[in-house]
């Protein structure tokens, strides 16, 4: 169908044809009813006037010097003048023209009209009455109808007539035609509400399939779950087939850039111990250059594991399990140095995420405290909103300035070249946090360090 | 000092069996999970060097099984794979240090060193009380021979409650012995690490005595002797 207003709708489609049907349906079967009900109307219209006819036949006598003589009727209507009810007695004059033997008073002195082709259709079909329509001593539209009749002892064969006025009929035939094209039209405003409705209903399961895509889009929900109607069970089961090949492409790539770096990383070793072993210049670039091709790798695995985030999963992760593993592992990494770990999260907090990602991003934050800390890490996981939580890292080292601060998150610079670790935490932390949606803060704590305050997706119930 | 080197590639084994030979440490190598294993179990080593991408069996599972086992020789785990599930799972698999792959030998052997030197000091006793055992040697603890995984402020109170199970301890008493002096006290209440320590334990083991403080109880241990 070619779209009536901008783009195609299934609905319009849907009601312009069930309601444009219903009411082609309801406009003719109202035509046929006015129509049958007219003709039932006029029949026993008819029937009155027949009746008038046959008394008359039956009643009219001949006089003895061949006069004709109608009988006295007992319909009083006849005798008032123009009454609206006539008769009269005629006999076929030369020129196909009538000659009025008797008529009833309510006739007065007029005559009533008769068609052109009387004479011709009483010859066709002789004994059988003619009905037409025509016009009163009054100008009213009369029905009229007329006979031919041979009496007694008179040679020439006599017209018989009656008439009576219609617009009694015609009245109760606009009163039918007014009260049926209401009905009917109320029902067909019904029966377009009852469409337009039952449209609205039939396709309520694909609203819902819309909604519910649009959920998996947005990372709330892994796959699409209703139980849908067989016609769109299948589309729903396709979508679900198409979700998990992409999470299969976006998992497969994962896992052979993960496989290449790691791959990588051995030999690297290898390399590196091997130089060590033999002091000298050569050793010294092929250190120097290991460390730069480490870094890289690292970067592009985890950039890697950052860009197929945008894609949610509908996974979520209790923030507390996680800063709980956190801390031990780190309390352990760190053990040297004696720090210690304070953290606290609502137990009910999740992260609208992979566990993976927020291991990463409070792990690389967390470690970056440890690194610059003196002693003591503090960490504090909150809601904001209920989509949105903060996590906030803070140390009691000696802090940055905010120049500093600045460059901390570009990729892989470090501050202090003699701390150990590739510099790299922070701006894994800020681009995994951008993947998610998120921001990375960096501010001066009052415990005297550096604060790196996290703003994350959160997932509420 | 002998060490037991668990790494599947052979130049970086023969390279750094070089070098720990040269550091005047013993050395046995297992190229694959299961040598490990059998050798972790049958052999006394004073450390482990163990790399996680193994053939057979993988590292974090042979760890797994040695620490349920109740071995206790330190482990220093080497990865190529750098992600923190994989050192968490590492350090909760019971690994005493970590290094990422590539390293410089000399890392290697410092962290070794100071593995080593941590290790030997202590020769406390392991602490027991229906089930749960404390090393104080490896700073672990288990319950029923599952490990535990505490963070260090779980591990002092829980270390603190079991050198005086049975006796009642006040709140107090609890905090001046949690935190260091030089530190400002952390700004979680007990309350909240007895919620912890209860949840990893099970809560029955630690009894609240209204008004005094807390007490540390074999719980409903089937093994354990109730009486205190």
């Amino acid at each position: 169908m070619a779209p009536l207003f901008g783009r195609p709708s299934l609905v319009r489609r849907l009601v312009i044809l069930a309601a444009g049907w219903s009411l082609a349906v309801l406009v003719v079967s109202a035509m046929v009813l006015a129509l049958l009900f007219q003709q039932a109307a006029l029949r026993r219209f008819d029937q009155g006037l027949l009746e008038l006819i046959d008394n008359l036949v039956a009643g009219t006598t001949i006089g003895d010097d061949g006069q004709v003589l109608a009988p006295a009727l007992t319909d009083l209507r006849a005798l008032r003048a123009y009454s609206g009810k006539y008769w009269q007695i005629a006999e076929p004059a030369p020129g196909g023209k009538l000659k009025v033997l008797v008529r009833s008073r309510s006739l007065w002195d007029s005559e009533l009209r008769a068609p052109a082709d009387l004479a011709a259709r009483h010859r066709d079909q002789p004994g059988r009455p003619v009905s037409y329509d025509t016009r009163g001593p009054l100008d009213e539209p009369v029905r009229a109808m007329a006979t031919q009749a041979k009496l007694p002892n008179r040679p020439t064969p006599v017209v018989f007539m009656a008439a009576e006025d219609r617009s009694p009929v015609d009245r109760d035939v606009r009163g039918f035609i007014a009260a049926t094209a209401v009905a009917f039209a109320l029902l067909g405003v019904g029966m377009v509400a009852a469409v337009v409705i039952q449209v609205r209903v039939g396709l309520n399961p694909l609203f819902a399939l819309r909604r519910e895509v649009a959920s998996v889009r947005r990372g709330k929900a892994e796959r699409v779950q209703r139980a849908y109607p067989s016609e769109l069970a299948p589309l729903a089961d396709e979508l679900n087939a198409l979700l998990a090949h992409n999470q299969e492409v976006v998992e497969r790539q994962r896992t052979h850039v993960g496989n290449l770096a790691h791959a990588l990383k051995t030999p690297l070793s290898v390399m590196l111990t091997e130089a060590g072993q033999r002091p000298g210049p050569l050793a010294e670039v092929v250190a120097h250059q290991t460390e730069a091709m480490r870094q890289q790798v690292d970067h592009h695995l985890r950039r890697a594991r950052a860009a197929a985030r945008t894609q949610g999963s509908g996974e979520r992760t209790s923030v507390a399990d996680v800063l709980d593993e956190l801390a031990r592992t780190l309390e352990r990494i760190f053990r040297a140095k004696g720090i210690r770990i304070d953290w606290d999260a609502d137990e009910a907090l999740y992260f609208q995420g992979e566990r993976q990602d927020l291991l990463e991003l409070a792990g690389n934050a967390m470690e970056n405290a440890c690194k610059w800390g003196q002693g003591k890490v503090r960490v504090r996981a909150a809601p904001l909103s209920s989509e949105r939580l903060r996590l906030v890292v803070e140390d009691d080292g000696l802090g940055v300035t905010a120049d500093q601060r600045a460059s901390m998150v570009r990729r892989g610079e470090r501050l202090d070249e003699n701390a150990p670790g590739s510099g790299l935490g922070l701006s894994i932390v800020d681009e995994l946090a951008r993947a998610y949606g998120g921001a990375l803060r960096l501010d001066d704590s009052a415990m005297g360090g550096l604060l790196v305050e996290l703003d994350l997706p959160r997932s509420e119930a | 000092m002998r060490i037991l080197l668990v790494e599947d590639d052979p130049d970086l084994s023969r390279q750094l069996k070089l070098a720990l030979a040269d550091a005047g440490y013993a050395v046995d190598h297992a190229p694959d999970g299961e040598e490990a294993q059998f050798l972790g179990e049958t052999e006394p080593y004073d450390a482990v060097i163990l790399d996680l991408g193994l053939p057979k069996v993988d590292g974090v599972s042979v760890l797994e099984r040695w620490r349920r086992g109740s071995m206790t020789t330190p482990v220093l785990i080497l990865t190529a794979r750098g992600a923190w599930s994989e050192k968490v799972a590492g350090f909760d698999a019971g690994a005493d240090d970590y290094l990422t792959k590539p390293f410089h030998t000399e890392e290697l052997l410092a962290r070794l060193r100071a593995l080593l030197r941590r290790t030997a000091g202590h020769a406390a006793p392991n602490l027991e009380c229906g089930g749960l055992r404390l090393d104080p040697r490896a700073a672990r603890a288990s319950v029923n021979g599952e490990p535990l995984r505490l963070t260090s402020l779980e591990y002092r109170l829980l270390h603190y409650l079991m050198m005086h199970q049975g006796r009642v301890i006040n709140r107090t008493e609890l905090v001046e012995h949690l935190y260091d002096q030089d530190f400002d006290r952390d700004s979680n209440t007990i309350e909240v690490f007895i919620g912890r320590v209860r949840r990893k334990i099970g809560p029955e083991r630690i009894e609240t005595v209204r008004g005094l403080g807390y007490r540390l109880t074999p719980g409903d241990d089937p093994s354990g002797q109730t009486a205190l």
